[in-house]
């Protein structure tokens, strides 16, 4: 699933252009979807090797990692505040795997807006145009979450048949 | 040891996050000039904003040091101002240049001091400094703030501390001159209101007008001692004296470092009018 979402990202939504201002971006997913009971250095360095492989395949200089790092610590956070919900000692099973749909979205729609906002504003650097700013971020952030509804729909039937 | 291996591999994981985030960003901003400039110049006013707080922070805890030099300063330069005056009109004064701590010969010397407590609201206020008698000080010694205007007078010492009988005592009273043209009068206070005393026997050829300046005349102090302005005059019922209200000089609610003034030769005066009683 990691390398079908880099494809897509790198061959597919990267060569789209549905509009200026937006840009959708899923290899974020990969990061929000990896199990939430494995370690956090795991995570980490597989986040490393997703953003080193986008910035050498996109020519990002470092941008793709930079902003894709700062979602591994956030991510249980993230996952505590848009459902309530944190990895207990002893759990039997995956946390993702028994969020429904309605918690899994909302929770994907905080992380890839909080990614697609740290992207933008490390992208641009400057607030000249700050209507054009937020315009970005939000419909890029709206477009990658329809685009990944159904991945998400795939995932959770994935791991539920599992 | 076995603490320091336990506390690395509970934050081991946040301080690759870091450096990793660094090395990313790094890696970024020297990609290409406009990056560069952008991250190059935040990073340089956020630097720049911490380096300014630090050392904004520094200079606020070295506050009590600084205003300590200062009053030693304005001591130093109160003491100058003094004999130069003195010279000026023609005294003869050995050791001219005397400071805090200096035994030669001049009429007046100044010793800094911090207030440490003080009250303004009761008929009966007092002030307490943290200078005693081993710092020299002793009783009827004047007290005035940095810009030369009358607090009060000593009227005790412990070996560390004194206590000062401010303008606002209603037991206070010293002599006063109209700078304008020379004529004296006594001040005390009412208790009436904490930015003004009361000024009486003031000679009805003073013509005193609202705005003038009073000075101090006292033996306690040098000359040029500002008092206060007069605020409003009137005659008294027998029309043989005015009497004034005078707006007081110092901001008595907001006192801090003040200056003890010592008239060596005070003494002596005191044991010649002695005598001549």
């Amino acid at each position: 699933m990691t390398v079908v979402l880099l494809l897509l990202q790198i061959f597919v939504l990267d060569e789209l252009s549905i509009a200026l201002w937006i840009r959708p971006m899923l290899f974020p997913l990969i990061v929000m979807l990896l199990p939430m009971e494995l370690r956090t250095i795991w995570v980490l360095l597989g986040s490393l090797g997703v953003g080193v492989v986008m910035d050498v395949a996109l020519g990002g200089a470092g941008l793709y990692t930079a902003t894709l790092l700062p979602l591994v610590v956030l991510r249980h956070w993230v996952m505590y505040i848009t459902t309530g919900r944190s990895v207990e000692f002893g759990d039997q099973s995956s946390l993702l795997s028994r969020l429904p749909l309605r918690q899994l979205m909302i929770y994907a729609t905080a992380m890839l807006g909080l990614h697609h906002t740290m992207f933008f504003l490390l992208e641009t650097l400057s607030f000249i145009s700050p209507l054009r700013l937020i315009a970005t971020i939000v419909l890029s952030t709206l477009m990658s979450v329809v685009v990944a509804w159904p991945i998400l729909r795939l995932f959770l039937s994935k791991i539920v048949v599992k | 040891m076995y603490r320091l291996l336990e506390f690395i591999k509970l934050i081991y994981v946040f301080v690759i996050f870091v450096v990793l985030e660094v090395a990313a960003l790094w890696s970024y901003a020297t990609s290409s000039p406009y990056t560069e400039a952008k991250i190059l110049a935040r990073t340089t006013a956020v630097g720049a904003s911490i380096s300014g707080a630090v050392t904004y922070t520094q200079n606020f805890f070295a506050l009590p040091d600084e205003n300590r030099a200062l009053m030693e300063r304005v001591a130093a330069l109160s003491a100058e101002v003094q004999s130069l005056t003195m010279q000026q009109e023609g005294e003869v004064v050995e050791g001219m240049f005397a400071q805090d701590g200096d035994d030669s010969a001049s009429h007046f010397r100044y010793h800094p001091a911090k207030v440490v407590s003080m009250t303004t609201n009761r008929q009966r206020n007092y002030l307490v400094l943290d200078r005693g008698a081993m710092d020299g000080i002793s009783k009827d010694m004047g007290v005035v703030t940095a810009e030369n205007a009358l607090v009060g007078y000593v009227v005790s010492c412990s070996d560390h501390y004194s206590v000062v009988q401010p303008m606002l005592n209603v037991e206070f009273s010293t002599g006063g001159r109209l700078v304008d043209n020379g004529h004296v009068c006594v001040v005390w206070w009412s208790g009436d209101s904490m930015y003004e005393v009361d000024a009486k026997d003031l000679s009805v050829y003073s013509e005193p007008q609202e705005g003038m300046r009073v000075e101090v005349r006292s033996e306690r102090l040098p000359d040029g001692v500002l008092l206060g302005t007069v605020k409003s005059y009137e005659l008294n019922s027998a029309k043989s004296a005015y009497s004034a209200k005078i707006t007081i000089a110092a901001d008595m609610s907001r006192l801090d470092n003040l200056l003890i003034v010592e008239n060596t030769h005070y003494h002596e005066i005191e044991s010649l009018v002695q005598q001549a009683q």
